[in-house]
């Protein structure tokens, strides 16, 4: 006699299909670890957990252009440019093609390279190592076996630092006349 | 009494030469046996120990060398050996710059694994040029050749010379060694270590190539263009020669 009202029925819970949604795809993150030519490089702040790590690049990867790190840095790939790794270890890979000039603090070398190679603290090449280019250090162990073809320059830190001291000096010595020649150019009536 | 100490003598030496060359050192051996019996082929191969390190033999040419580096600073000097951290410490601890410039590296790579032959052939003798010292005009105030100039014939020799004369400073000093004993036909080729500024170690490096014989004559017109050639005798079969650019 009654029918039961559509609004008294409990809405009916939709039913679970068989097939389970498609779970959410994380979109791909890529860890970009090197520097291309068309934009340029800004190091972030930094950090203590940034410093204490390390970036690889394969022995698939090739790069042209400048590296910075602020961290210790493995190249395995082919590398054309310029690497800079301040403060930080360098590790040149046994598979490794790299022309290029390199700072860093302390420079391991065991695959091929023509450029000059700058490090701070030492630098030590491996028997399989092939070098060409001249090397500016504090110290240098080169293992028998080893291929070099360059120049070695051993500079002591402290000697480092009074080089480094020097340039300053002169740039403020070079400032003063600078100065001196602006103001008299202001004292100058014009006419 | 006499003729029992001579004939005690020759017991001796051929006591010696029994037990073998590699028994006695460079340094203690007995000069009258070079005298009396000649030198034995291979010398200088069986001299080298086995560990590789190579016997110590004392150089007055390097010797004198080496006055020159401890009279100034921040001399500049190239080793044309394989580059090694014995001889990368010795000039950098005097306070010097040292680079190394492999020539006989060089030579395998150009000229393949036989040097005599390889000098026949007009490009590869070409592709040696191309590769050696290549450095600008006065880079260097000294240059240590060691031996690798006994390999080369002319006309080879004479433009690898060339080079070396043009690379060092006038004024500059090149040591040279030369075979000095004309029956040795071949000579293993070595690598030479500093061990201190009167010691060098010779080590075996590869195999045995044809030597050519230099006297002294030819060495003098080899340098001709140099300020002056310094001749060091020694005791085995090297000619150590000084010259000055």
């Amino acid at each position: 006699m009654w029918s039961k009202r559509k609004e008294d029925e409990p809405p009916q819970r939709p039913e679970k299909s068989a097939i389970s949604p498609a779970p959410a795809v994380e979109p791909q993150r890529k860890d970009i670890t090197m520097s291309s030519p068309s934009r340029s490089f800004e190091p972030e702040p930094l950090t203590p957990s940034r410093s204490g790590g390390s970036a690889a690049l394969g022995k698939n990867v090739t790069v042209k252009g400048q590296i910075f790190a602020r961290e210790d840095l493995t190249i395995d790939g082919e590398v054309e440019g310029t690497v800079e790794c301040h403060e930080h270890r360098l590790t040149i890979g046994p598979n490794a093609r790299v022309q290029a000039g390199l700072k860093a603090r302390e420079i391991i070398i065991q695959g091929s390279i023509q450029g000059n190679v700058d490090a701070t603290d030492k630098i030590d090449i491996k028997k399989e190592a092939k070098l060409v280019g001249d090397i500016k250090t504090s110290r240098i162990v080169i293992e028998d076996g080893a291929y070099f073809k360059g120049s070695i320059d051993i500079s002591k830190p402290q000697a480092r630092g009074a080089q480094a001291g020097q340039p300053a000096a002169a740039a403020t010595a070079s400032a003063q006349p600078a100065v001196a020649a602006t103001t008299s150019q202001a004292g100058t009536p014009s006419r | 009494m006499w003729l029992i100490s001579r004939q005690a003598a020759a017991c001796r030496s051929l006591l010696v030469l029994a037990c073998g060359w590699t028994a006695v050192s460079p340094q203690v051996r007995p000069l009258h046996l070079y005298m009396k019996f000649g030198v034995p082929k291979g010398t200088v191969a069986k001299v080298a120990s086995s560990d590789g390190q190579g016997v110590p033999r004392h150089s007055s040419g390097f010797d004198q060398f080496c006055g020159m580096l401890k009279m100034s600073d921040g001399l500049s000097v190239l080793d044309l050996s394989d580059a090694s951290q014995a001889n990368i410490s010795f000039v950098t601890g005097l306070g010097h710059r040292i680079s190394s410039d492999d020539i006989v590296g060089n030579m395998f790579q150009a000229l393949g694994d036989d040097f005599s032959e390889g000098q026949q052939s007009e490009a590869k003798a070409a592709r040696f040029l191309e590769q050696a010292l290549t450095f600008p005009s006065g880079s260097f105030d000294g240059a240590l050749v060691w031996d690798a100039f006994q390999f080369l014939g002319p006309p080879l020799i004479n433009q690898t010379v060339e080079k070396l004369l043009r690379v060092v400073r006038p004024g500059g000093m090149i040591l040279a060694f030369f075979n000095a004993n004309e029956k040795i036909k071949e000579i293993p080729v070595s690598s030479y270590r500093i061990h201190d500024s009167k010691t060098l170690r010779q080590i075996p490096r590869g195999a045995p190539q044809r030597v050519r014989n230099f006297n002294n004559r030819a060495i003098e017109r080899l340098f001709d263009a140099a300020a002056s050639v310094k001749f060091f005798l020694t005791r085995d079969n090297l000619r150590e020669v000084l010259i000055r650019r």
